[in-house]
């Protein structure tokens, strides 16, 4: 009965994405807002990726709400997850392959996760991608040595102070300019490193938060029992 | 404010931050000074408050609109300040004080703080919002650190509930992330005033109507809305008690009014109020059959809160200001009343043979029961009563399915006094203190704490206030549907918006 | 005549993955598997938000890499998606963790026997007798149960008696 119902709830809205694909228009949508971003992104916030524009500029709140998501997930599992278990400090090792691949890659993906982080004003990137590319340097270090303890009181100040800094940058535009998250500082050259003002602050705060927050979030998962009951 | 050195701090963003930036906090502070840690939380709490007695007398009850980082709407996200929005989110620090886990302590204690910050500052920004997308990452930060919330209790069956609610509402923002995919695709928009004014020449059509029904199934989940509420009774069992008073009281009026934000403004047509309608009566008849049939306390309030909130919604379908006063009411009265009897629960969980004789060892909380219980039920002088009245009024004056849904709601009267008087004559039975069952189960607790006692005399405030409340409601649900009015505050400049401009 | 254009196969694509992880989120009986179902639904959701945004023949909104005035792409989707990822990634880390508690509380990941056992539980939790249970036989035993002391006695016809549960 349950499956009948199941099976008839998923055809309905089958058919009705359907309908609704069939309906809309590809390729010639109303770009009310979109059409005066483009136009208006270099002026009000100086960067030349205008994604990261909206991301970090005038979708700046979303991105707030974004990081505070991932920060609650983070908590959440702690909560959820515990102690580390007692036998975790004699877990094998990962072997050679990936005992050696992770010496070669980790440094590499760190260099490549700060890149991305900080030239997410100029090239496709940002916080949260460089963010991801970090945590998964450190995905690597934990699964080729699992023995080694982390350190969760670290990563807690570290992902809790980043994520404050964000708030402080916006808290500091609010008492100067009258505005939250405004974008402050110069502009500067646009396609140079240092430009469009705050925003790469903004988003290195968030790539070291969101790095941090996974690298622990993966530490407290391969460090929980999931045994006999 | 008088020194406008401190003009910043009055700012609709603040609210929504400051909790956001002690939860950040609260695991470095705790670290340094475990004292510190334990007051931060309510300290930014009361600061909340304090932050949003203040906007409502910068401003007078009148709306305004504030624009995060002075990109103007619609390129960015506006804030939008008005009664309504005021009024829920001042009930969401105040009940979060109410509702604080004082009694945990250690990791645990630090970790439950900071989600319960979070859920404060997430359901702020729900109230106090202008921006659908802006809405759905806030309604989306409230489920997460709800999901959290409701494991707390570190059960079997805990961990079960929460897995299965976890998946019903990331099914639901699923489905409202494709509505909200057809509302850009539509109108090129996602600010709610300029939607607002597109919506006329856009989104009255089929359409825009499927678009209102994934976003109601989405943000309905919250609100506890046929069908797809099929976790409160496991969740509000196996969590505890003062996180189900938090999610059945203060969340799903958060939901409820974005739901309702979404009809008056954007979905502003008759199929949209008529589907609301026929689920707000399907929820309710469904809740409290299943409420009649509940054996222990907490899944009982759990299946009635489903029923009330299908009346909030049969309510908030009429049209015009009458719908809103209506709907307003009872979502306020069911707001104290749940959480109310949810903090009675605390100390009463279990089966409801356990509390034979409770009343009469523990008359305070005996009576603040009753009390409870005929405001549920819709006994006159109670505000419950002239709740249920305006609702009854405004349904009987509509067409013929609006007289179906006053006979439900009729019906259902009955049924609620059917199964509250059950419990209150278990209360009072005669020599109940050996009808305890083995098992193990902790006696239940006498007295009534301090939170639904504090309730209750809210409760008989209204009562006696009852006129001048009414009138605040009415002011608040004129200011609601004026949707001309929200559209002039958040484009003050005479010339209309960016219209609609077809790539060519 | 469906025509074929690169439309139809973007949409039917984001629809399709929509529509998988639905059914398997609907359909499917293990924790784990609705999980990835729902991983794959929310692509699918992700993708058909990017697909709101495109204009043909317009390239990537990256300011300096083609003369000014070209055509770009509509750049607010693409940002909305950048966030949706990211609280998909959320959820399912936490879910991922409710999973591991769950394993560990119950051994099994059967979404019947889990919320079978969860009834259980919280009947247990509030001292209520089940009076509904799915596993439970229904109606009176048929034969009377079999005394302790009567074991391993063959009956005249040579069967031994069964052992008895207690």
């Amino acid at each position: 009965m349950r499956n009948i119902a199941s099976l008839v709830f998923s055809v309905g809205l089958a058919f009705l994405l359907l309908v609704i694909a069939a309906q809309l228009g590809f390729g010639h949508t109303p770009m009310v807002v979109g059409t005066d971003i483009l136009a208006g992104a270099a002026q009000d916030v100086g960067a030349a990726n205008i994604v990261t524009a909206i991301v970090f500029g005038y979708r700046g709140f979303d991105t707030l709400g974004e990081i505070s998501i991932l920060f609650a997930a983070a908590t959440a599992a702690g909560l959820v997850l515990g102690h580390r278990r007692a036998g975790a400090a004699d877990d094998p090792r990962g072997g050679l392959i990936l005992g050696a691949g992770a010496e070669l890659l980790f440094p590499m993906l760190v260099l490549v996760g700060i890149y991305i982080v900080i030239h997410g004003h100029l090239t496709p990137g940002g916080g949260f991608q460089g963010g991801v590319v970090l945590a998964a340097a450190f995905f690597v270090a934990v699964i080729a040595e699992p023995s080694k303890r982390v350190n969760h009181a670290a990563i807690q100040v570290i992902e809790g102070l980043a994520g404050a800094a964000y708030i402080v940058i916006g808290i500091w535009a609010l008492v100067e300019d009258g505005s939250f998250l405004k974008p402050m500082l110069d502009h500067g050259v646009m396609g140079q490193l240092l430009s469009a003002g705050t925003m790469p602050l903004l988003s290195s705060a968030v790539g070291i938060k969101v790095g941090s927050e996974l690298a622990g979030l993966l530490a407290h998962i391969s460090e929980s029992e999931a045994g006999e009951p | 404010m008088n020194s406008s050195a401190l003009a910043w701090v009055v700012n609709p963003a603040l609210p929504i931050v400051l909790p956001l930036l002690a939860a950040f906090l609260l695991g470095p502070v705790t670290r340094v000074s475990a004292f510190v840690g334990r007051l931060l939380g309510p300290l930014t709490l009361a600061i909340c408050v304090w932050l949003i007695g203040e906007l409502w007398l910068a401003h007078g009850g009148e709306p305004f609109a504030v624009a995060i980082g002075t990109f103007a709407a619609p390129l960015g996200i506006v804030l939008y300040v008005d009664r309504i929005a005021l009024l829920f989110a001042a009930a969401v620090p105040i009940f979060a004080l109410l509702f604080w886990p004082w009694e945990v302590s250690g990791e645990r204690a630090t970790r439950e703080s900071a989600l319960l910050l979070i859920l404060v500052a997430s359901a702020t920004g729900l109230a106090l919002s202008g921006d659908i997308f802006n809405i759905y990452v806030f309604y989306e930060l409230v489920a997460v650190a709800s999901f959290g919330l409701a494991a707390s209790n570190a059960t079997g069956q805990a961990y079960v509930a929460t897995i299965r609610y976890l998946l019903q509402s990331a099914t639901g923002s699923l489905l409202a992330l494709i509505g909200i995919a057809i509302l850009y695709l539509k109108t090129g928009t996602l600010t709610l005033a300029h939607l607002a004014e597109l919506a006329p020449s856009t989104l009255h059509d089929p359409l825009g109507l499927a678009a209102f029904a994934l976003l109601l199934i989405g943000f309905g989940v919250k609100a506890e809305m046929f069908p797809v509420n099929t976790w409160v009774p496991e969740v509000y069992a196996t969590a505890p008690a003062r996180v189900s008073a938090l999610l059945a009281g203060l969340v799903s009026k958060l939901a409820v009014l974005v739901v309702v934000r979404l009809l008056v403004l954007v979905f502003n047509q008759p199929e949209a109020s008529q589907l609301l309608l026929v689920l707000g009566a399907l929820g309710m008849i469904s809740g409290e059959l299943s409420a009649w049939r509940a054996r222990d306390f907490s899944r009982m309030l759990a299946f009635s809160s489903i029923g009330q909130l299908g009346m909030v919604f049969i309510a908030f379908a009429l049209p015009g200001e009458i719908g809103v006063l209506a709907g307003l009411a009872v979502a306020l009265h069911h707001l104290v009343l749940k959480s109310g009897l949810f903090a009675l629960a605390a100390r009463w969980g279990g089966s409801m043979e356990a509390l034979a004789g409770l009343g009469r060892r523990s008359p305070l909380a005996g009576a603040i029961y009753v009390l409870f219980a005929l405001s549920m039920i819709g006994v006159p002088p109670l505000p419950g009563f002239w709740a249920k009245l305006v609702v009854l009024v405004a349904l009987a004056q509509q067409g013929p399915l609006e007289l179906a849904a006053m006979g439900a709601i009729l019906v259902v009267t009955a049924i609620e006094a059917n199964y509250l008087f059950r419990l209150a004559v278990v209360l009072y039975r005669k020599g109940g203190a050996a009808a305890v069952p083995a098992s193990g189960v902790p006696a239940p607790a006498l007295g009534a704490g301090l939170v639904a006692p504090l309730l209750c005399l809210t409760l008989l405030a209204a009562t006696v206030a009852i006129v001048p409340v009414t009138e605040g409601l009415r002011s608040v649900a004129r200011q609601t549907v004026d949707v001309a009015g929200y559209v002039r505050t958040v484009f003050p400049s005479a010339q209309p918006p960016l219209a609609r401009k077809e790539w060519p | 005549m469906i025509p074929f254009s690169l439309e139809t196969i973007l949409y039917t694509c984001a629809i399709g993955m929509v529509v998988i992880g639905v059914f398997g989120l609907v359909l499917s009986n293990h924790l784990l598997r609705m999980v990835l179902a729902l991983s794959v639904a929310e692509a699918g959701g992700n993708l058909l938000v990017v697909l709101a945004g495109y204009r043909g023949g317009a390239i990537a909104p990256i300011i300096g890499y083609a003369a000014p005035g070209t055509l770009m792409v509509d750049p607010v989707p693409q940002a909305l998606v950048l966030t949706s990822i990211v609280i998909g990634v959320g959820v399912e880390a936490l879910a991922v963790a409710i999973l591991i508690r769950v394993y560990r509380a119950y051994g099994s990941l059967d979404l019947r026997l889990l919320v079978e056992r969860m009834q259980g539980d919280m009947a247990k939790a509030a001292g209520i007798p089940r009076t509904t249970s799915t596993h439970a036989p229904a109606g009176e035993r048929p034969l009377p149960p079999i005394p302790v002391g009567a074991r391993h006695q063959p009956d005249a016809v040579g069967h031994l008696a069964p052992e008895v549960q207690s």
